[in-house]
């Protein structure tokens, strides 16, 4: 279950992206990078391709049709009302609550998505590799299997781009 | 950096062109039908005072929300809002024309309908043109107050000049939300003056915003391709995709609600004005509008890599071009015309119309450099990058 995670310790922004920089040119394989306030720089690093927008986007057009043929089928198949003379395939009418669970079906779903692709559930522990990029450290974290380099090489690279401290760590 | 667009003689020829046009337009109009020709030269001032003063409103927003990327077309808003002064004379020329747009200024029709009885003591000819030159007044003042706080920026080069602007843009975006607002009821609601809607105003100022935002764009990436604004990229073109994207969704819910509200309500005096636009080929428009404004612009531009894309956001640009005259022809025409006709009256108008404008801006855009060099976010703009 553990494995070991070489973990490049950051004093400054400036020092993590050269650091990275010099990672990236030795082809060492980032795991995660863990940060006091969002750097963008950092997110490019990892180049993690998403599809989440394209799944939110079938969210929303599934919802769409759904929301619609749910109206559709309650108010003019199921139980039609006469409310006032109005047809009933209110078609306008129907609009608005389309707009407004078709938000809520996206956010659930995305939710959802987001939580089961990155493994988070209610009660998971959470595993802070080093306690000080809460504070005001830059941490990199490669895992030693896949990192693509033993630790002195990994080692070596981070130092020369300015990390302050370089350290092996179960996880 | 101190490059400055240069128009060619053959450009001021067209628009030149395009006035004469305009002028065998009105003539003809006035010699055949009247009527159709003032609500034409109404509905296309409208439609490019609309633009002048949502690139207005586009502008004084860059300095309150103290944008960095737009910094460097700054000087294209600044251009644009060059048309308003033509606007306010062709508005106060509209005097001769009330009558034949206007039933409030008949006293005649006024005293025997008590609904326009009531509404009088706002709806009558003198405190009509009173209001008209005080918007005017407003908006040509203050509009030439940045104009000249912008060029003295260019000389001098000081924050205090920046901090000015950012307040008097404050003042403006204040002042333009009350005029434009009481002016498009004046305008273009009060051709059918029985009929209300509260959202009007707000559905149009966003219409100008929206398509103001466009035409910046427009402009932008032409004069990209003509090889000024060197340093432009595609977040530039992403962040004016933003706004349209964003501003299509606006304009939708507005023109929707407008709509699902009066047919809610099923209030006869509410639901004349849709009833109008029902019959006789005139729904056609209801749904060009939808599909131009808001369909069409949404699905395009919600992949990021199209919003990058020069040559989509350049199609979009037009359509949404398109796009305003389409909105502003389905509020007016239909109380002037039986069915929506395209016929030598609106070509004409709109072209002399659109000749002004473009003589306008370019006069304006070719007197000043194109890129506000001491602007303090002007480095931010040329290296603009998201991510």
């Amino acid at each position: 279950m553990n494995t070991t995670h070489i973990i490049g310790v950051f004093d400054s922004k400036m020092d993590l992206l050269a650091g990275i920089e010099k990672a990236k040119s030795n082809n060492f394989k980032i795991d995660e990078i863990y940060t006091p306030y969002p750097v963008m720089e950092a997110i490019d690093a990892l180049e993690r391709k998403s599809r989440f927008t394209l799944a939110a986007f079938f969210y929303g057009f599934a919802a769409v049709v759904g929301v619609l043929s749910f109206l559709y089928w309650t108010s003019v198949i199921d139980w039609p009302i006469n409310y006032g003379g109005k047809p009933t395939n209110a078609f306008p009418s129907f609009i608005i609550i389309t707009l407004v669970l078709t938000i809520l079906t996206i956010t659930i779903l995305s939710l959802f998505t987001f939580s089961i692709r990155a493994k988070i559930y209610p009660g998971k522990k959470y595993i802070l590799p080093d306690e000080r990029a809460t504070d005001d450290k830059f941490i990199v974290l490669f895992d030693k299997k896949t990192a693509g380099g033993g630790f002195e090489a990994i080692s070596s690279a981070l130092k020369a781009g300015g990390a302050s401290e370089v350290y092996e760590k179960e996880l | 950096m101190d490059t400055k667009v240069i128009f060619t003689k053959k450009f001021y020829y067209i628009t030149y062109g395009l006035m004469g046009l305009g002028v065998i337009g009105l003539v003809y109009g006035f010699l055949t039908d009247s009527h159709r020709t003032w609500a034409n030269l109404l509905m296309d001032n409208y439609y490019f005072l609309s633009l002048a003063l949502g690139a207005a409103f586009f502008f004084c927003l860059q300095y309150i929300t103290q944008s960095g990327w737009s910094a460097m077309f700054r000087r294209i808003p600044e251009a644009l809002m060059a048309y308003i002064p033509y606007a306010g004379i062709i508005m106060v020329v509209m005097y001769f024309g009330l009558h034949d747009i206007y039933h409030w200024s008949h006293p005649d029709l006024v005293a025997n309908d008590e609904l326009l009885a009531h509404k009088a003591p706002y709806l009558n000819i003198p405190f009509f043109m009173i209001r008209l030159v005080i918007f005017f007044v407003a908006w040509i003042l203050l509009t030439r107050y940045l104009r000249k706080l912008s060029l003295q920026e260019d000389a001098l080069g000081s924050k205090e000049l920046f901090e000015k602007m950012e307040f008097w843009s404050k003042v403006f975006i204040f002042v333009l939300a009350v005029t434009f607002s009481a002016a498009s009821f004046d305008w273009i609601m009060s051709i059918d003056a029985h009929w209300i809607s509260g959202i009007f105003a707000f559905k149009n100022f966003a219409a100008a915003f929206y398509h103001g935002t466009s035409l910046i764009g427009l402009i932008a990436i032409i004069l990209h391709k003509k090889g000024y604004f060197k340093d432009m990229n595609e977040y530039h073109l992403l962040d004016f995709s933003r706004y349209m994207f964003g501003l299509s969704i606006i304009w939708g819910y507005l023109y929707f609600s407008q709509f699902a509200l009066i047919w809610f309500g099923n209030l006869p005096e509410e639901t004349i004005y849709y009833a109008k636009r029902w019959e006789n080929g005139w729904i056609i428009f209801v749904f060009l509008n939808f599909a131009i404004n808001w369909f069409i612009p949404f699905i395009v531009l919600l992949p990021q890599k199209l919003d990058k894309n020069i040559n989509v956001v350049y199609g979009i640009c037009v359509l949404l071009l398109v796009g305003l005259y389409t909105d502003i022809y389905e509020q007016v025409m239909p109380d002037f015309l039986t069915s929506p006709s395209l016929g030598i009256i609106e070509i004409g108008v709109f072209a002399g119309l659109a000749g002004l404008f473009l003589f306008a801006f370019a006069k304006a855009l070719a007197s000043a450099p194109l890129i506000a060099k001491n602007h303090p976010y002007l480095e931010e703009s040329i290296h603009h990058h998201l991510h």
